[in-house]
């Protein structure tokens, strides 16, 4: 970076104007602007950023987008495959199929006469009925509903119970984190100890825990999930306020008579957020995890709410017959979860000083 | 200047307790500081300095360090008896200071605009524009180019000299009646050292602002002080008018510091004279003169008894047994 050499501001009677001339132009470039100028060089992470970018972008529009609701179902239409043509031609394939594969089981040769009457049977509904007109992209579950939108919506709350896990972390995390750091003393012992007996209790047993009393809703899993949520990340910024508040800046704030609240959100917490940031970035994988984990042992969100985990959990049920209810979820939630796993990278290769002069 | 005191330091003692024993790093010390004057305080690394400046701001990092004895009075107040809240008034908008570093001294995350008018809007209850105004003119003043400009970047776009000019206008930009540089020079180049030097003095004398500088730089003091105090080993052992210092050192230990300054308008005479020996630990030091070991006067009465002060007329004083009639 080039600056202006010092001099005087009166040489031989120019103005100002002209002898500051290779002054003027300085722009303020922020520490994030400069991260963001180096996380755009990555290419993983952008990817990353553009694929969450995508699902949140996805799943806000939920309602608006041209897909089925989540909970509709037609139950002719149950366990049709991905596909791109109508649902009645899909089905009936599938299940003149089936009746050709029962036909060799039992060695005949031809069709017996229900079977010959339920074939007439389900082209005549074709004609008639407008629903056999839908298109499954992502096939059906063994309900009859679509398992794309069902998808989409279980990321909705697979991702809210993510960004509210992390976002309560990171806003408790923070306020003790810094709290304790920086006044030490008996209050950091209090708190830290806290956290201590916070983390020796068995994170899952206690969520379980919570889920058996306060009962299985939605609510009862962002607070289960979110109170113990908060211990690592006060104990990061914790070490990264306690490692700050010898500063000589902070000593400088002190000398300028700013108030203990002020110094430590106004000028350790944002020196802090670099490191927050990352953390919480590879929170939201964390969460989503914790999340399915739990609804894959059916402590999670209940029928005919999805999410992620109930999707996987369902799909696994039926994987030899029907695969696709059990790769459909399992893929969209990967991805979603190595995206955000390479944006935190990233972010922290981005918000790092140390890699600044990295290419 | 005139005489009244508007900073007095009476028998100033802070202690540290550490593993090893009990730190007197500043153990007695008194000056008086008048309103305009600048008041330079000498002294060895590790002889005090900073810690005197700390415990006057009330800012020593408490535990390790207390202070546990002596008053600093600030017109007719004591700040070390007042509540954290009223001295929290007096930071930044009475005294203010300057540190060492100007690297780190300014916090990287945050504009130099939203750093300046912080100060500025706490203490003079100005509103955002007229605190940026201001902002805007303390920065002009303190020889910034294009300071509207340059207002909005960030310390890093700074170069250290430059961002030590900040913190000159931050420190200043409250009309402050005290103003204490802790070695503002020592980590800048040395062909910006004269130029931040000039700077302050020209901004302080303009304001009426009485500054304590300190320094290990006889040089430095010389150029910009009236009066001098030179500590050694948490006390102050001379203190005069830096021309009475300067003309007549009294006590071996500045006479010491003084030979060890390159002068051009004394011939030199080959190598230049230095203080042997390194500068005391001051942990539970015996009751005596805490130079004597490395002293070329040294009596049987400096590893008894500490010295009294000795008043040689004109406030110029001294601890030194030489000048004790009572040997």
């Amino acid at each position: 970076m080039k600056f202006p050499k010092v001099r005087s501001l009166r040489i031989g009677g120019k103005a100002d104007a002209e002898l500051n001339e290779f002054a003027q132009s300085m722009k303020p470039v922020s520490l994030w602007a400069d991260a963001w100028r180096r996380l755009r060089k990555n290419k993983m992470a952008l990817a990353g950023l553009f694929i969450v970018a995508f699902y949140v972008a996805a799943v806000l529009l939920a309602p608006i987008l041209p897909i089925y609701h989540y909970e509709d179902q037609v139950i002719s239409h149950a366990n049709l495959p991905p596909s791109l043509r109508p649902a009645g031609e899909v089905m009936l394939e599938t299940r003149v199929a089936y009746m050709r594969k029962m036909m060799k089981a039992e060695s005949r040769t031809s069709f017996n006469a229900k079977e010959e009457a339920d074939i007439e049977a389900m082209k005549a509904d074709i004609k008639v009925n407008p629903d056999h007109k839908r298109v499954y992209v992502m096939g059906t579950d063994n309900l009859g509903r679509d398992l794309l939108s069902r998808t989409i919506y279980g990321g909705r709350i697979s991702i809210m119970i993510g960004l509210v896990g992390t976002i309560t972390a990171t806003l408790v995390g923070i306020l003790l984190g810094s709290i304790a750091g920086y006044t030490g003393g008996k209050i950091d012992n209090f708190i830290m100890r806290f956290v201590d007996i916070l983390y020796g209790l068995p994170y899952m047993l206690v969520v379980i825990i919570m889920m058996a009393i306060f009962g299985k809703n939605v609510i009862n899993l962002f607070v289960a999930i979110a109170l113990v949520s908060w211990l690592t990340l006060a104990r990061v910024v914790r070490g990264q306020v306690m490692s700050l508040k010898n500063a000589e800046f902070i000593e400088a704030a002190r000398s300028m008579g700013a108030s203990p609240a002020r110094i430590v959100f106004r000028h350790l917490t944002p020196n802090t957020l670099g490191v927050i940031v990352v953390f919480a970035t590879l929170l939201v994988p964390d969460f989503i995890m914790s999340e399915s984990f739990l609804s894959f042992l059916g402590l999670g969100v209940s029928a005919p709410l999805a999410s992620w985990g109930s999707l996987v959990s369902e799909g696994t049920a039926t994987m030899e017959l029907y695969p696709w209810q059990l790769l459909v979820p399992a893929i969209s939630m990967t991805l979603f979860l190595f995206a955000m796993n390479f944006l935190g990278d990233g972010l922290r290769d981005a918000l790092d000083p140390q890699s600044k002069n990295r290419a | 200047m005139t005489d009244e005191a508007i900073l007095r330091v009476k028998d100033l003692r802070t202690y540290f307790n550490t593993d090893e024993g009990v730190v007197k790093a500043v153990d007695g010390v008194s000056f008086e500081l008048h309103k305009g004057e600048t008041l330079g305080i000498v002294g060895e690394s590790g002889s005090g300095k900073s810690v005197t400046n700390l415990s006057i701001m009330n800012m020593i990092p408490n535990p390790p360090g207390k202070i546990v004895g002596g008053e600093v009075l600030f017109g007719e107040r004591d700040l070390l008896k007042m509540p954290l809240r009223e001295i929290r008034e007096i930071r930044g908008n009475k005294i203010s200071m300057i540190f060492q570093d100007p690297m780190t001294s300014l916090n990287p995350f945050l504009r130099i605009s939203t750093q300046m008018m912080e100060t500025i809007i706490l203490h003079q209850g100005l509103d955002k524009k007229a605190a940026k105004a201001k902002a805007i003119e303390m920065l002009a003043l303190a020889g910034i180019p294009a300071p509207q400009k340059r207002i909005d970047c960030y310390p890093h776009q700074f170069s250290g000299g430059m961002r030590q000019r900040v913190m000159i206008a931050m420190s200043l930009s409250c009309n402050p009646e005290i103003l204490i540089a802790d070695e503002p020079t020592s980590a800048l180049d040395v062909t910006i050292q004269a130029q931040i030097l000039d700077l302050m003095k020209d901004l302080t004398a303009r304001l009426g602002t009485a500054v304590i500088l300190i320094t290990h730089s006889l040089g430095v003091v010389a150029g910009t002080c009236d009066t001098l105090c030179v500590m050694y080993a948490g006390r102050v052992v001379e203190r005069g008018d830096t021309e009475d210092i300067f003309a007549s050192p009294k006590h071996p230990y500045t006479r010491g510091l003084i030979k060890s300054v390159p002068r051009l308008d004394i011939a030199s005479e080959g190598r230049l004279s230095s203080i042997r020996g390194q500068p005391p630990n001051v942990i539970d030091l015996p009751e005596c003169c805490p130079f004597y070991p490395r002293c070329d006067q040294a009596m049987d009465v400096c590893k008894k008894k500490y010295p009294e002060r000795r008043d040689f007329g004109n406030d110029h004083s001294a601890a030194c047994w030489l000048y004790s009639e009572a040997k």
